[in-house]
């Protein structure tokens, strides 16, 4: 159990830290992120991306044909990469787009173009696996 | 803990070609699963004769895990009475479960071990199981209340 103290703490920090960043070059960066993840992913075959809105935050939700979301999500976990899989409790918008379920990859700002291209592999090596 | 082991070959091939995959015309029991943190749903038919499973079919959409596991399970419990279906239930759900369960002449069923590994996988492969076991357990097939594993 956290104390109410140690949870002020430690909010305090978090505060602090989120102060100390330059918030436009924070968002520059996650865009360029989205930018380069979004050509490393489109160019997989079988991939779609879901949810395509200008100026979106700098996340990807995306299906692959022959793949469950969820075992991308164990492959992908294998490789050290963290995603979010399931319907993200928006049950709608999946029927909406006709998927089960989507993968979802987000960036921020302690991501890095070298991790977006290991993950486009992993992707790569979990169609090999299960399409 | 090796990918491989989760996603062995029986797996891999049950999720690319199902076997007794589509509706059951002239059913006379049903159910329907869901899994509704993931998304899983399946319905699995049946074709009950003298307490016998004359044929099994399953429909639905789900991960590799959750197609094989439905897959392997409509092959192993056709031709079966209701009490052995529901014993095999029982002894794949060990097998899913815990580390000592015995995968003794269970078959291609015993490619299902791996998943214990995967704490959070467990409900993908126990779905269509939880589900037989309630159209076998409901008299009426209509009346069978739908099957989450949440």
């Amino acid at each position: 159990m956290i104390s109410r103290r140690e949870f002020m703490v430690g909010l305090g920090a978090a505060v602090d830290f989120m102060q100390s960043l330059d918030r436009d070059a924070v968002h520059a960066h996650e865009q360029e992120l989205l930018e380069h993840a979004t050509d490393a992913l489109s160019a997989i075959e079988g991939l779609r991306v879901i949810g395509t809105a200008p100026d979106k935050a700098s996340l990807i939700s995306f299906v692959v044909e022959g793949v469950h979301p969820h075992d991308l999500g164990t492959i992908l976990d294998g490789d050290g990469i963290a995603i979010r899989t399931g319907h993200h409790c928006a049950m709608p918008v999946m029927d909406f787009f006709e998927v089960p379920a989507t993968a979802r990859a987000s960036f921020a700002l302690y991501n890095t173009f070298d991790e977006i291209d290991r993950l486009a592999a992993s992707i790569g090596r979990a169609r090999a696996l299960i399409a | 803990m090796e990918l491989t082991d989760l996603y062995r070959d029986v797996i891999l091939d049950h999720n690319r070609r199902p076997r007794n995959f589509g509706t059951l015309e002239q059913a006379n029991a049903l159910a329907e699963g869901f899994n509704p943190l993931c998304g899983d749903r399946l319905t699995v038919r049946l074709n009950l004769a003298d307490d016998r499973i004359e044929n099994i079919r399953f429909e639905g959409q789900g991960c590799a895990i959750s197609t094989a596991s439905a897959s392997l399970m409509t092959e192993a419990v056709k031709g079966k009475t209701r009490g052995e279906a529901l014993a095999l239930f029982d002894r794949v759900h060990r097998l899913l479960t815990d580390d000592a369960a015995d995968a003794e002449d269970l078959g291609k069923l015993a490619a299902l071990s791996g998943v214990r590994e995967y704490p959070a996988r467990v409900k993908c492969a126990s779905l269509c199981w939880h589900t037989l076991a309630s159209a076998l357990k409901s008299p009426d097939a209509h009346a069978v209340p739908a099957v989450s594993t949440e």
